[in-house]
This record gives C-alpha cells, structure tokens and sequence, in this order.
C-alpha cells in the first residue's frame, strides 16, 4: 500500500505556481512520486514514522485547490528580533523578499534555472520538486561576516497548507558560513512540510550549522539535509527539535575528501502526543577522516522518539574515526524510543565507536540535590536541563547558543508542566 | 540539638538500626565510629532524610521537632548538612550553579534576599583558597571526573558556603591522602562554633588527629554499645573492633 497523491492534481497545481521555468524540474519530482508514493511503514527507514496523515493532509489540501495562507509577518518579525544575521525568508514556500536582506548579498537568489537543480532523489525530494514554489539558491565564494538565517515561517489559518523548501547552497574552496536554519509556524489548521536543504562544502571550507525547529505542536514536517565534504572541510551541526506534531529529520553526510570532518550533535524534546525521528547518514568514502556523533532526547508523556545513526566506512576509507552516540531521558513511563545504530566497516584501519542509552532521572542524583535543600521539584528541573545541556554547549554559533539554550529550556519546562513534573 | 531515641531503621526489609539513641548538644563534635556493617552510614542517611531507609520506630529530635517528618530539603533549609561519603557526579550542573542554588534555597526559607553575584563569588574563592581548592572548580560539572580527595574537599566547601547548624560527615575521611585529610579537617574545624554542632562518622581514628571529638561513640550491629571521650577512640585503634563486640556481648 502506498500514501498515493493524484497526479493530476499535482499537474495542475504545478502549473499555477511562479517561475514557469522550473516545468521540467516540477515534472521530474511528479515521476519520482508517482513511482515510489509517500513512503510506508513497510519500508525500513520509515519503519516508527506513519506519513498517512500528512499524506491525507496533503491529498485534501490539493483537493481545495492548493490554497496558501497570508504570511504571518507577525511570526517573522518575532523571529528576527535581536538576531544579527543575513536573513532569507520561506513563509509556506515562497520567499518574502522584504524580509529577506541576504537576496541582496552576491551568489544568493531564488533560482529559475532548472539544470541548476540535481534530479530529485527519494519520494520525498519528488513531493519537493514537483511542487516548489521558489527554490534558492547560495554560493558562498568568501567568508560572510554574518550567520546566514534561513527562516521558514509557515502558517495555516484559514485552511489546512502544506509547503515546500528547497534551499541549495555550495561554500567554495576556502570559504566559511554560518548557517541558521529556523523553523516556526503558527495557526490552528493542519500544516505538513517538506524541507530539503543540500550543502556542498568544497576543498578546505567550513561550515558551521545550527537548526533549531520549533513548529506549532499540531504541524508537521519531514526534512532533509544533505551535505558533502570535499578535502579538509569541516561541518559542525548542531540541531534542536522541539515542536511538531510529527517531525523528522534526515542529516546526510557524504564524506569524499581526505582530512575532512565532520560533528553531528543533536537534541529532541517530545511532550505528550509528539513524535519526532532522527536519522543520520554517514558515508566514509576516504580516510582519514573524522565524524563525531551526539543526539540527547528528552521525553515525557505519550512521546515517541525515533534515532537511527548509521555509519558506513566504504573500502579503502582507513584512517576513518567515528563516533556515534545516542542518549535518552524518559521523564514517564508512557514514553517510548526506539535507538539504533547501525555501523557497517568495508575498511581495515578505522577506528568506531558507538552507543545508546535509555534511562530516567538518577535518583542519587536527584537525593544529593535535595540534601543541598533545592526542592524535588527544581531538582529534576535542574537534572533535565544538565541532561540536555551537555549537547546545547556545543552549538558550533557561538551568538546562538543562548537562543537555542532558551528554547531548549522553555521547552522542557513545557512538557515537564504537560506532565505536572 | 539533635535526640535521637531508641531509633529502629530499616532498608529493604533489612533491620540496620535497632534501637540507636544518641544526644548531640549545640557546641559538640561527637564522632560515630564502628566497624563495615554497624549501621554508621545509615545513621547519616537517616539524619538527613533518604527516602529509601524506613524508619520503624523511635525518634529523632532537631531543635526540639520532629525530623523525621521533613523532607531531605527542608532539613537542609533547617540547617542540617550532610557530608556524602560518595558524593555524586552531576555532568552539566556546574559547580558554582549547585552552590548558589544550595545557598538561596536557605536564604530564602530565612525570608533572606538571593546572594548578590559579585559576594557570591567573592566568598566561594575565599572558601576555596583555604581548602587548597582551584577556583576553577567553580565551573566544571559537579564532583565530574573529580579525584577521591577532590570531591571530599568539595563536600566541605558546601558544608562552608551553607554553614549548617548540624554537620553529619559521612567517612569523609576515607580514600584521602594526608595532605587532603588536613585541608578538610581544617576546614571542619574552622566551622566549629559554640551554636554548631557536628558529627563525624568514620572507620579510623586517623581523622581524629586533626578533629578532637567531645564525644567518641561505637556503634555495634545498629546500636551504640559504648561511648566515652577521645580515649576511646586511641583504645578502639589498640584493641580493634573484635574488642567492642565481646565487650557488648558480655
């Protein structure tokens, strides 16, 4: 069985929305589509993460004719308040150039050129393809002085909504960027969407990279982001889920050049009715070469949490040094997570590591607190706050790291108060 | 100040404490000795309100109230301080976080302001330069990747920022080299006052070198089975712990 989305209605669809030149790259995701469907539970990457409903979401949304909500410009300005940052900014799926001062910067637009686009890849990239509204495009040819802010702000209320983003952005040899990914939305109707962000660092660059996804808890969303290394380039991500009713994240990292390295640290927070699946990919293909790894959950309630970390050393790739590691902290006992990681070595010399944990509050932890007279109450605060925050400190943005610490802790609280913790 | 009576404790099922009774007077620094087993841990744990020991049946006095119906955190509001004798790593709680928390939790049960921040630091040096602590340690996770001595030094510097009226220092003396065992006498001793009163729990006379105990009392299968003055403690290292259990026996 698959989520199937008709065609017909795509086509038209597609037909309507800006840049009439993008025809053959909106095509080409409706035969992707077409051909795979939303993925099921039958498949194994998708086999914890039920995308029936956004499938359903989006067939009524084509339904009604694509309707797409009023930007909430309100939400933008929120966002961008006291942030020091080159913005761009996706509002259910087109860029608002008034918001957006980076268009102005060299190398950056939205892009009208199919042939700049690799073919869609996966079902997923198929949806994102064959409905873009404005794809942008990033060359980065010398160091900005400013992070740069991708903020997708989506709304939906008037109607249901579901949304593309595409964002493609190549750093060239020798250059370094900051990248801000931010993800908010608002409104009371359903909303699904479907980021796709593909980063090529060449030779010696550098790249520094914070996500931070806070949407609404009745929205949505499935990501992607796919990097590739070229020699001695270096990525650190950091990325924070806390908000969506579903949300996923595919982090793919092709390492192809010797001396490159890579850090893939992450948190997610899920209360009570949120399910939210991290997957990462890392392809060792040359060696030496490093990656480092850290997700930390944090649930409570009926949450769900999916980590799957896979990491493979391709032949020939000696010299590979990868770590990879998971932990969990369930606040209830109703939460649940499914971590697996997954190592497959074709190389000799190489150095892994990996591991996961599953665990609750330490009560010796938790007594030493109280003995101090920091009530029970503030103890598992603190203890909870410390668990995350051990990842939050190494957000590679320095000038980030208290937004992201904030949002981290505003909403641990939340789900801790969901749960009367 | 603190009237232990006829204190029957257990964990698990497992009787340890079987009719304990102890008097600690404002001024004293009595020491609790006794061999693996005895029940002196679980005294401390009991003092300060581990939720895991059962208490069956007598009474424990602080001040003239009933202890043993607070919580672990409202004792240490009160005033009473315990000295882990494994104190716990926290990776992420930084030190100095911990200490200013610990010490606005009492300011604040005293209708106190919170500490200022500048005062704060000021006297957390000072603490720290007199147990041959590097303030450094201020910052780093809570006893994280701590040495033995390290954490031991750490307890005590807690035990100076809150100045407790009732200090129970569980084998704080155990796995410290000679130089650390003195930093921490030290500075148990500069905490002695004649409105404070302190009990130190340990297996070796060694630390009551540096600490001179008003009361020396050994514990034997959960009660004291016999109290005296430092002497005792000089007897008890001669005669070893064999010598207590006849004596109680007889």
């Amino acid at each position: 069985m698959m989520h199937e989305l008709p065609v017909d209605r795509l086509a038209e669809t597609a037909a309507a929305l800006p840049h009439a030149s993008l025809a053959g790259l909106r095509e080409a995701g409706r035969t992707v589509l077409a051909r795979q469907g939303f993925p099921t539970t039958k498949v194994e990457d998708w086999k914890y993460t039920d995308l029936g409903g956004v499938a359903a979401l989006s067939r009524a949304w084509l339904a009604a004719g694509a309707p797409v909500d009023e930007p909430d410009t309100e939400l933008v300005r929120r966002a961008q308040a006291g942030l020091d940052a080159h913005w761009i900014v996706i509002a259910n799926g087109s860029v608002l150039e008034a918001f957006s001062d980076a268009l102005a910067l060299p190398g950056i637009g939205v892009a009208t050129d199919a042939s700049e686009f690799p073919k869609p890849h996966g079902a997923l990239g198929g949806l994102n393809a064959a409905l873009v509204r404005d794809p942008v495009r990033i060359r980065v040819s010398e160091s900005l002085t400013k992070p740069l802010a991708l903020l997708v702000a989506d709304s939906a209320t008037a109607s249901a909504v579901t949304a593309q983003v595409r964002v493609n952005l190549a750093v060239d040899r020798g250059a370094a960027v900051q990248v801000f990914e931010h993800q908010v939305s608002s409104g009371d109707e359903g909303h699904y969407s479907n980021v796709l962000v593909e980063l090529d660092l060449a030779a010696d660059s550098r790249c520094d990279y914070v996500r931070l996804q806070q949407r609404a808890t009745a929205h949505s969303q499935t990501a992607r982001l796919d990097v590739r290394l070229d020699r001695d380039a270096r990525f650190d991500y950091f990325g924070a889920d806390l908000g969506g009713r579903l949300a996923r994240h595919d982090l793919a990292v092709d390492i192809a050049g010797r001396g490159a390295s890579a850090t893939l640290n992450g948190v997610y927070v899920a209360g009570p009715g949120q399910h939210v699946d991290n997957h990462t990919r890392t392809d060792h293909r040359v060696g030496p070469a490093t990656s480092r790894q850290e997700y930390r959950g944090v649930l409570a309630g009926r949450a769900r949490a999916v980590w799957n970390g896979k990491a493979i050393v391709h032949a020939g790739a000696d010299g590979t040094d990868a770590e990879q590691a998971n932990h969990n902290l369930l606040l209830t006992e109703q939460a649940e997570v499914d971590a697996k990681p997954e190592l497959e070595i074709y190389a000799d010399d190489v150095k892994c590591a990996h591991g996961t944990t599953v665990g609750h509050l330490d009560e010796r932890a938790l007594y030493y607190l109280r003995t101090r007279g920091i009530g029970r109450q503030r103890a598992r605060r603190i203890l909870t706050r410390a668990f995350a925050a051990t990842v939050v400190d190494s957000a590679p943005i320095a000038g980030l790291r208290e937004t992201i610490g904030d949002a981290v802790e505003a909403r641990l609280r939340d789900i801790m108060a969901e749960i009367g913790a | 100040m603190l009237d232990i009576k006829d204190l029957h404790a257990a964990i698990g099922g497992n009787e340890i404490l079987r009719g304990l009774s102890l008097a600690v007077g404002a001024g004293e620094v009595h020491a609790i000795m006794g061999p693996n087993g005895s029940g002196k841990s679980t005294l401390a744990q009991v003092i300060a309100g581990h939720e895991d020991y059962e208490v069956t049946s007598g009474s424990v006095q602080y001040e003239g109230r009933d202890l043993l119906e607070l919580a672990p955190e409202e004792r240490a509001r009160e005033g009473i301080f315990l000295g882990f004798q494994y104190p716990v790593e926290i990776p992420g709680v930084n030190n100095a976080y911990l200490l200013k928390a610990a010490v606005n939790a009492k300011r604040q049960h005293e209708g106190k302001d919170e500490i200022d921040a500048f005062e704060f630091l000021k006297l957390a040096r000072e603490k720290m330069a007199a147990l041959g602590m590097d303030p450094k340690f201020l910052n780093r996770g809570v006893n994280e990747g701590f040495s033995g001595g390290e954490k031991k030094r750490n307890e005590i510097l807690q035990m100076a920022m809150l100045e407790p009226k009732l200090a129970v220092l569980d084998e704080t003396d155990s796995g410290l080299d000679i130089d650390a065992l003195k930093a921490v006498a030290e500075g148990v001793n500069a905490l002695r006052s004649p409105e404070r009163a302190i009990v130190l729990v340990t297996h070796y006379q060694r630390l009551l070198d540096y600490i001179e105990p008003d009361r020396v009392h050994v514990l034997s299968e959960g009660r004291i089975v016999r109290s005296g003055d430092k002497s005792l403690a000089l007897e008890l290292e001669e005669k070893g712990y064999e010598w207590v259990r006849e004596a109680a026996n007889a």
